[in-house]
């Protein structure tokens, strides 16, 4: 007891508790490292900077960004537009305004939290077999998931909002609808407008994962040329990808300044998206339904139940997310407590970046050039690609706080690294656990995409239903995925709001 | 030992030269605005000077190797102390130029580190041992004054530069504050309060960015403060 008084991790120090789990991760993959594949990997690394400038490889990637580009762009202002909408009508604040019962808008929300909780790319499968392949398929599979999640932060904006403004402004005799339009709007435009567009770039992200498994554009391309050994196409790939990931970035960073630039892309984007579809001679015509050859009933998915072992695929499942959690989120600042100077920071921003463009299971395809599948490898494709987002995010807040919170200790004489562990890693931990928590509710669903590279979890299960057309397994695994995204929500949720509410409080 | 060699920054200093000895208590007195705070951040090298030099024992601050640094503390006008750390861990920052960062780790972690000493530096600050463990964001203004007080004494520095330190304090916490200060071997403090410089050896004036007087305490005169804090 007096041990555990004495030692009390300080929370600068709780980001990088988590680095613990790499270890077992790092054991795991130098045990399985086969070695076949040096010469391979040496090639595709040196491909990085000789990339393939053949004219017509250049001209098919250029019509796959654009592609891809289009379905993030579709996918991204379908879910905006829907998703605030649905938002308001999911929010307790809309019900108690026209004076029925908030129960509603929680009837509503359980549909939502079942959309929300299958991964875009399940989405995508699934749609391939109801609807064959078609341009509409990869867009829906994004704006599905994709609207039900902006529905859940708008309505957290909404509800989260002081309610007196309002009250205030209704009691004098206003509107119920232009008091919440004076007294909400205001408040929530700029981390809905910061919000929606950082969902640009992960519709960007999806639309390519998406492509890698088949439904069309840069993805596509990138998973064939990779396929081949074609290491300098997917180099050119992967650059077109970065500029394309950069002018996205910059575009979102502009709308974060311009609020009023958002609404007026959203509303452009529908039809510029089919014009823009039309001069790249993309089938528009609405796919046809083609309705299960064989249809599941209660029984035969309680009987497909019986023929899965449960206990080894969930387990799986969690271990890949408690892996790659634990790397994304003390990755980043344990490299920044490692190298934190001016030039170490620049490096570790090129490497995050280079994480985030890589599709997942091609950073997974790369690794098993040297390393046998288990489950280590998958969560460490997972993990990194996460540590790219969360690297990202942390490296922002820190340059922003890096002068005026360090400056202190390194004056009086501390190190860079203790300047850096004593100032912004101190000031940002809150905050960054409660992105962390946010990010472990991502890489939770995101294991159906590595599920395939560790050979395990239900991901790799799902996938083989499907590809065998097992329907009754199929429902019966889209079920538990769901009640453990579900259950990994609430319970991320929880310690997302902890650490958010503790941050707000500190800052006072 | 400390020496400001015609030292400018754009708009804030003009020409700044003087030179402090080791063993001198120095008041720097100027209206709001007048550039004390970019004086004392030049001095510990948090700024750089556009035009001169600042040097410590003869070399340029911001050229001084680490383990040097520590020779320079301050107690800076906004504390900076960590709001997310006990009283015990941010004292014991003080000393974070004198270890290795396995020992800034631990401190992290061990709620015991040094207590004794911290302790000792609790009960010179006028704060009873109880509050090592409170979070620092818990505490009063007066109570994170001496914590900040606390942690600079921790450094155990050569020189002390302090940024307006009596501001917000009451008379009872400014007194024992300043006698802290004046117990150090050398000091540079930048004050509001004309009333307290005849306990210090020597008088800075600065107005508009200028050095305008440098004299001693004993022979500064009322005419000489009520110009320097006159708006023409």
């Amino acid at each position: 007891m007096a041990l555990q008084q004495r030692l009390k991790p300080a929370l600068p120090l709780v980001p990088l508790l988590p680095g613990l789990a790499l270890l077992p991760v790092l054991v795991v993959v130098l045990r399985d490292l086969h070695g076949g594949g040096w010469a391979v990997l040496g090639e595709a690394l040196r491909s990085i900077v000789q990339p393939s400038l053949d004219p017509v490889l250049i001209a098919s990637l250029l019509e796959g960004a654009q592609v891809t580009l289009l379905t993030a762009l579709l996918a991204w202002c379908a879910s905006c537009i829907a998703g605030t909408f649905i938002g308001i009508v999911c929010s307790d604040t809309f019900w108690s305004l026209l004076g029925a019962p908030t129960r509603i808008a929680r009837v509503i929300r359980v549909p939502l939290a079942l959309l929300r909780s299958i991964h875009e790319l399940i989405w995508g499968l699934l749609l391939l077999q109801l609807l064959g392949l078609s341009f509409w398929v990869a867009g829906l599979a994004i704006a599905i998931p994709y609207s039900a999640y902006m529905a859940r932060l708008v309505r957290d904006l909404i509800d989260t909002r002081p309610s007196p403004p309002w009250r205030a402004l209704i009691s004098s005799g206003a509107p119920a609808i232009s008091a919440v339009l004076t007294a909400i709007t205001p408040s929530m435009a700029p981390e809905l407008v910061q919000q929606m567009g950082q969902r640009l770039d992960c519709a960007l992200r999806s639309a390519v994962m998406l492509g890698v498994f088949g439904l069309g554009g840069l993805g596509t391309d990138l998973m064939l040329s990779l396929q081949s050994l074609r290491f300098r196409e997917v180099s050119s790939g992967l650059w077109l990808l970065a500029g394309l990931m950069v002018i996205v970035e910059t575009g979102t960073r502009q709308m974060r300044q311009r609020l009023g630039a958002l609404p007026g892309l959203l509303i452009a984007g529908l039809p510029i998206s089919v014009v823009w579809a039309k001069e790249l001679s993309l089938d528009l015509s609405w796919p046809h339904w083609n309705p299960l050859p064989i249809s599941p009933t209660l029984s035969s998915v309680l009987e497909a139940m019986t023929q899965a072992n449960w206990a080894e695929l969930i387990g799986a499942t969690l271990v890949i997310t408690a892996w790659a959690s634990a790397i994304a989120i003390a990755g980043p600042p344990l490299l920044l407590l490692i190298w934190p100077s001016r030039l170490g920071r620049h490096a570790q921003r090129f490497t995050w970046r280079l994480c985030r463009i890589c599709p997942v299971p091609l950073t997974a395809l790369l690794m098993l050039l040297l390393v046998k599948p288990s489950l280590a490898v998958a969560a460490a494709a997972l993990g990194l690609h996460h540590a790219g987002v969360t690297g990202r995010i942390l490296l922002d807040a820190v340059d922003q706080r890096h002068n005026v919170s360090s400056s202190g200790h390194l004056v009086a004489g501390g190190s860079q690294r203790t300047a850096m562990l004593y100032g912004p890693l101190a000031q940002l931990s809150r905050n960054y656990l409660a992105v962390g928590a946010q990010r472990s509710e991502v890489i939770l669903r995101d294991t159906a995409v590595v599920g395939l590279v560790g050979g395990a979890g239900l991901g790799w299960e799902l996938m083989e239903a499907l590809s065998s057309f097992y329907w009754d397994l199929v429902i019966a695994l889209l079920i538990t995925y769901a009640v453990i995204t579900m259950a990994g929500e609430l319970l991320t949720d929880h310690w997302q709001r902890a650490w958010a509410c503790q941050a707000d409080g500190s800052t006072g | 030992m400390l020496k400001f060699d015609r030292v400018s920054l754009q708009g804030r200093l003009d020409s700044v030269e003087f030179e402090l000895q080791g063993d001198q208590k120095t008041a720097l007195l100027g209206s709001s605005g007048a550039g004390k705070s970019t004086l004392i951040a030049l001095a510990n090298g948090s700024l750089q000077a556009d035009q001169g030099q600042v040097l410590w024992t003869g070399q340029p601050i911001c050229q001084l190797p680490r383990r040097r640094r520590r020779d320079i503390g301050t107690l800076w006008q906004d504390l900076r102390l960590v709001e997310e750390l006990t009283a015990l861990q941010n004292i014991n920052a003080g000393a974070l130029g004198r270890h290795s960062l396995f020992w800034a780790l631990r401190n992290l972690c061990d709620a015991r580190l040094c207590r004794t000493t911290c302790a000792q530096l609790m009960a010179e600050v006028g704060l009873t041992e109880q509050l090592l463990d409170q979070p620092v964001q818990q505490l009063s203004g007066g109570q994170r004054q001496r914590i900040a007080l606390a942690r600079l004494l921790r450094q155990q520095p050569m020189f002390v530069l302090a940024d307006e330190p009596l501001s917000a304090l009451d008379p009872v916490l400014a007194e024992d504050v300043i006698a802290i200060l004046l117990k150090q071997t050398g000091c540079l403090v930048s004050l509001h309060r004309p009333d307290l410089i005849h306990r210090f050896d020597r008088v800075l004036g600065l107005r508009h960015g200028s050095l305008v007087f440098d004299v001693r305490s004993d022979r500064l005169s009322r005419e000489q403060i009520g110009w320097l804090y006159s708006s023409d």
